[in-house]
Order: structure tokens, then sequence, then C-alpha cells
């Protein structure tokens, strides 16, 4: 890099738009991450309209006949009336997905929140205190990531039993670590910077510096993170969901629950199994590309850059 | 080195006591009780309790835990409730079964991943890149279960050339020495066997290898990027080596430190795929394993399974550590 190179990011690096409003001009430049949002923003319109959007009941109520919709080889594919085809009971599996986009969200949300809220508290008592409590946390991180996460939420379930709370308590439980980690590692970059040192010069308490300073400078990383964890959450709810541990009641038009069985009919019905399985994979590619797209926005190392 | 080994050897005392503690109040927190589920629900009070006396629940619960410790510390993890046998007995059957599928989807997500992410970085921009960009994208956002039915409905129900379910062909028998089957057929000295055995493994090695192979792929991609700038290369460059050199000593070298801790890093997801993986091709490892234990409530197995997983995932974990100390200068030298 040359010195009139040198100076001229300087320059820009000393531009009077803020992070915040730099990432996101990038972030609207970015292909990858404007496909991200159309994507979750179709998601979350079908959670939110799931009711005007499905033809149908997803548990199949309010239809007489159901098993005899099916007919007798299971199961009628995709048809102008019924578009994603019948599952092996009988019920419009479009209007499953649709209402399936509700919990998917909704338990991915909620588990984001409860491993990022946790985890953030942690993080940040950490990174801030240092010494014997920082050990001490990050020893207990230590331990809860030497057990593969699926394992830990299977574990968790099996304590708190089968149900869509139980789920999002697991796989949030899975994630706190690695919020800890992640929150503690960039408090301790932030934490040694001179308006830190300048802030507690002149009398500053404590936590008016932790909340004030330190966390705003170091939270970029934790909304990277955030966003895909959006994405890991649906896999693993979805995960649960396949391995049977989804919510208590198997009509529970979830993800993860919908595919369980299709295995079996692979032969004469395989859109039971990749419908779903496509529409988790659009969901968590949606989650994906946006998290890239706030990496490179809110990475200084691209700041100043297209 | 040796006191970065030790210090890391160290670390693992408090994750292992950690871990035993964990495991031991999990299975306390669990709704139905020891005597419950080996009695089953209509146990008599009078028999839960002579139970209790026997398994010796009725001691203070650091009594308890000091006797668990030492039990499992005599490689004793306790009896299965459906099949009586001790879960040892069990676990080495199965245990085989995941790291033969593991270390072959491994194998398949280097053999593939590391190539796939150097050439993209080569030709950065071009539609190489951004083909396998794409794909490494769409490797990291497909949960495995369904990647896994997805082969299993292209390669088996559609153009039926591999068979998908279990680990060997019911015709075919052959002793099992080791129940590492690949290891078993060359000790039998039985082609077929062996033929037979990878047949089986290739699907759902290729199902739980493609997402480790996503995510080296990546990391190559970026690490070469990285590295490509850097003085030295050009330093090689200028002096005149020639460029496949400069690639594979400057660039492929240096960038193996990330590839190497990221592969590292795939322990875990592994292992937690692998559950998923065995599950939708009837393999029978520890997945299916631990999934029909959930099912059945069998409670031993749980415990001693997770443990188990868990004290594997710590010791690669640790090896991984190690060798990358072992790679990296830096590391080593504080």
């Amino acid at each position: 890099m040359s010195i009139a190179q040198a100076e001229a990011q300087e320059i820009q690096l000393e531009a009077p738009s803020g992070l915040w409003s730099e990432a996101w001009r990038r972030l609207r430049r970015n292909p990858g991450a404007i496909a991200g949002f159309v994507l979750v923003g179709i998601f979350l319109c079908l959670a939110i309209f799931a009711p005007i959007i499905a033809p149908e009941d997803p548990r199949g109520a309010g239809v007489d006949d159901l098993l005899n919709r099916r007919g007798p080889v299971c199961c009628p594919g995709p048809s102008p009336e019924h578009l994603f085809g019948l599952d092996e009971q009988g019920r419009d599996v479009f209007s499953r997905v649709v209402y399936g986009a509700r919990y998917s969200l909704a338990i991915g949300l909620v588990s984001v929140a409860v491993g990022l809220s946790v985890g953030l508290f942690f993080g940040a008592l950490a990174g801030y205190f240092g010494g014997w409590v920082d050990s001490l946390i990050m020893r207990a991180t230590d331990i809860m990531l030497s057990i593969p996460g699926l394992l830990l939420a299977i574990g968790l379930v099996a304590v708190l039993g089968q149900g869509i709370w139980q789920i999002m308590i697991a796989v949030g439980v899975t994630q706190i670590p690695i919020f800890a980690r992640l929150l503690r590692g960039s408090i301790l970059a932030t934490r040694e910077a001179d308006y830190v040192l300048a802030a507690r010069s002149i009398g500053v308490p404590g936590r008016a510096i932790l909340g004030a300073h330190i966390i705003p400078n170091s939270i970029s990383p934790v909304i990277v993170q955030g966003t895909l964890a959006m994405a890991t959450a649906i896999i693993d709810v979805a995960a649960l969901g396949f391995l049977g541990l989804g919510p208590q009641d198997p009509a529970t038009p979830e993800w993860g629950t919908m595919l369980t069985e299709t295995t079996r009919y692979l032969q004469t019905a395989p859109h039971l199994a990749l419908i779903p399985g496509t529409v988790i994979v659009i969901s968590v590619l949606g989650f994906n590309l946006i998290g890239d797209g706030l990496r490179e926005a809110l990475d200084p190392r691209f700041r100043g850059r297209a | 080195m040796l006191r970065f080994v030790i210090r890391r050897l160290l670390l693992l005392f408090p994750i292992l006591v950690g871990l035993s503690i964990l495991v031991f109040l999990w299975v306390r927190a669990l709704p139905a009780s020891p005597a419950v589920s080996l009695l089953g629900e209509r146990a008599t009070p009078e028999s839960v309790a002579r139970i209790e006396r026997q398994y010796g629940l009725d001691k203070p619960i650091y009594v308890q835990y000091w006797r668990y410790v030492k039990t499992v510390a005599e490689g004793d993890l306790g009896t299965t409730i459906r099949s009586r046998r001790p879960v040892t007995d069990e676990l080495k059957e199965r245990f085989p079964a995941t790291i033969e599928l593991t270390v072959a989807a491994l194998i398949f997500a280097t053999v593939f991943g590391i190539p796939l992410g150097f050439v993209a970085a080569k030709r950065y921009g071009t539609w190489v890149d951004h083909a396998s960009l794409v794909t490494s994208l769409i490797g990291i956002s497909i949960p495995v279960f369904f990647l896994a039915i997805l082969l299993k409905y292209v390669f088996a129900v559609k153009l039926g050339l591999l068979p998908t379910v279990g680990r060997i062909s019911v015709l075919i028998d052959i002793p099992h020495p080791t129940n590492f089957y690949l290891v078993d057929a060359i000790l039998a000295g039985d082609p077929e066997a062996f033929w037979d055995v990878s047949k089986h493994l290739i699907l759902p090695a290729i199902a739980l290898g493609s997402i480790p192979l996503a995510i080296i792929a990546r990391i190559t991609r970026a690490a070469v990027l990285d590295v490509q700038n850097e003085d030295y290369v050009r330093t090689a460059r200028a002096k005149g080596l020639p460029p496949r050199q400069v690639d594979i000593r400057h660039i492929f070298r240096n960038a193996l430190l990330p590839i190497t801790t990221i592969i590292g890093l795939q322990t875990g997801l592994l292992l937690s795929g692998a559950v998923l993986t065995e599950t939708i091709f009837a393999f029978p490892g520890m997945g299916t394993w631990l999934v029909e234990a959930i099912r059945q409530r069998d409670y031993p197995i749980l415990q001693g399974g997770i443990l188990f997983v868990s004290l594997v995932f710590v010791t690669v974990n640790l090896v991984v550590d190690i060798s990358y100390a072992l790679i990296n200068p830096r590391i080593r030298v504080s």
C-alpha cells in the first residue's frame, strides 16, 4: 500500500458517517444480503398471515374423510387443488408448510433470544471483571461446549419433556456458550481502548462504562452471530423434530416433524420429504445470507470500500 | 512446547470434573427416577425403596457422586434397561461404526473441500469462484438429515445404485473381531465383503461430509486469499519461483493453519450429524443407539453414551490444539 493510499483510507475512516449508517449503506449494495432479506421477508409474511394464506387447517380439522382423501396409495402429489399435495394423513401440505413458518420462526427467535441474553450476560461479566469470574465462566462454557450441540439439546429435552417451550430452551441453551465467548473476546479487545480509560479517569462508574462504552462497541460481532444463530436454531429445531423430539402433538405443523416419517414414502410420495426440506433450506439460506452481508458491512477492515 | 501440552492437559481436568457432575446431575433431574426406570411404572413403593438402598440412592448426593465417579473410572457404565447387557459391551459394537462413518466423512470433506476452496481463491471473482461460493452457501444451509434423505432418494430410490440400510449385506458373513467392518473385511481377507462395506458407507459419508466440506472450502478460500497478498508471496514470485511452487510452498502451507483449525472444529458437527445421518440410513452406530435409547427411555445408555461421546470430543479437541501448536511456530514459542 502506498502512502497516498494509506492517507486516503485514513481520511475515509474519519468521514462523518457512523458505523451503522455506513453499514446499512453497504448492506443495501450487497446483492446476497438483499436476497437474504427477501427470503426472510417472505417467511415473515407466511408466518404472520398464515391464516389468510393457508387454504385449509394445517391439522386437517374441519375436513371430512381425511384418510379417504389421500386415496389407497400414499399420497397424491401436487395438483391444482392442493399446491404441494396431501400428506399420509390426507392433510394439505401447503397449509402445513405455511403454518410451519410460524413454528420455525417463533421457536428460532425465542431460542436465539434465550441464548443471546444469557450468553451476553455471562460474557459481559467475564470480559469486564476478568480474574476468577472470567476463569469460572470460561470453564463453564468449556464444559458446555464439550458436549456436541445436538446431544446437549437431546439431553435437555429428556429432562424438560417434549413441547414447544422445552425445545426453545434446549436449543437456546446450546447457544449460550457461543455468545458468552464471543462477547467476552470482543470486550477484552475494547476494554483497553483509550476512550474507556478516559471514561474511567473522569470517574464514570464501572456499570455505566460497561453499558455506555464497552458493550455498544463490542456488539457488532454479536449481531452477526445472532443472525447466523437463527439459521442454526432453525436447523436444530428441525433436527429435534425429525428425531421425534419435537412438539408433543404430532399434528403440529413443524417442518422437521413433517420430515420424520417421510423416508418410508420416498418411493411413492417424494414430495412429502422434498417440500418441507426445501422450505427449511430456503429459510436457513435467508438468514445465512443476511448474516454474511452484515459481517462484511460491519467489519471495520472492509469499511471505506465499495 | 512441552509446557504448552502440560498446560493444555491441566485444562482438561476441570472439564472432565464438570462434565461428570453435569451428566450425574442430569440423570437425577430426569422425570423418571432410576429405580422406577429399572422396575417399570407399576413398581411398589417397597421395591423402589429396596432398589434405592441397593444402588445407594438413599445416601447423600456427594456420596452418590463419588460412587458414580469411581465406577465410571473403573470402566463400568452400568447396565442397559432393555437388553440387560453392560453399556460398555454395546458401546464396543456401536462406536467403531460411528468412527468409520465420521472418518470417511471427514476424508471426503477434506479431499474435496480444500481443492475447491483453493481453486476458488485462485480464480477469485470468476464464475468458478461464484459457483463455489454458492455451493458452499447452500452446503451450510442444508440440514444434514434433509441432505441424507435427498441422497437416499436420488441414489437409492431413483437410480438404485447404492444400498441405503445398515453397514453390510445380510448375506455376507464375516467375523467381527474389531467391529470396524472395513478392518474386519481385510482381516477376513474377503474383498467382496470389503467392497460391500464400502458401498454401505458411501452415501452416509457423503451426507455427513458435505456440510464440513462446504465450511472447509469457505475457510480455504478465505485463507488463501489472505495469504496470497503477503509480502513473502510477492518476494517468492519476484525472485522467479515457478507459480506452482509458490502455490504449494508459500501460499498453501501458510493457509493450512486456519484450515487445520477448522477441520478440527468439525468434530462436534460430525458427531451431532452422525446421530441424524445414522437414523436415516439405519446405520447401527452411536447415533441410532442413542436415539433408540431416548425413545425407550433407556437412561443408562444415554448417560454412558453422552459421557463417552463428550470424552471423545474433548480428546479430539485436545489433539487438534496440540497439533495446531506443532504446526504453528508462533504458538510454540510462547
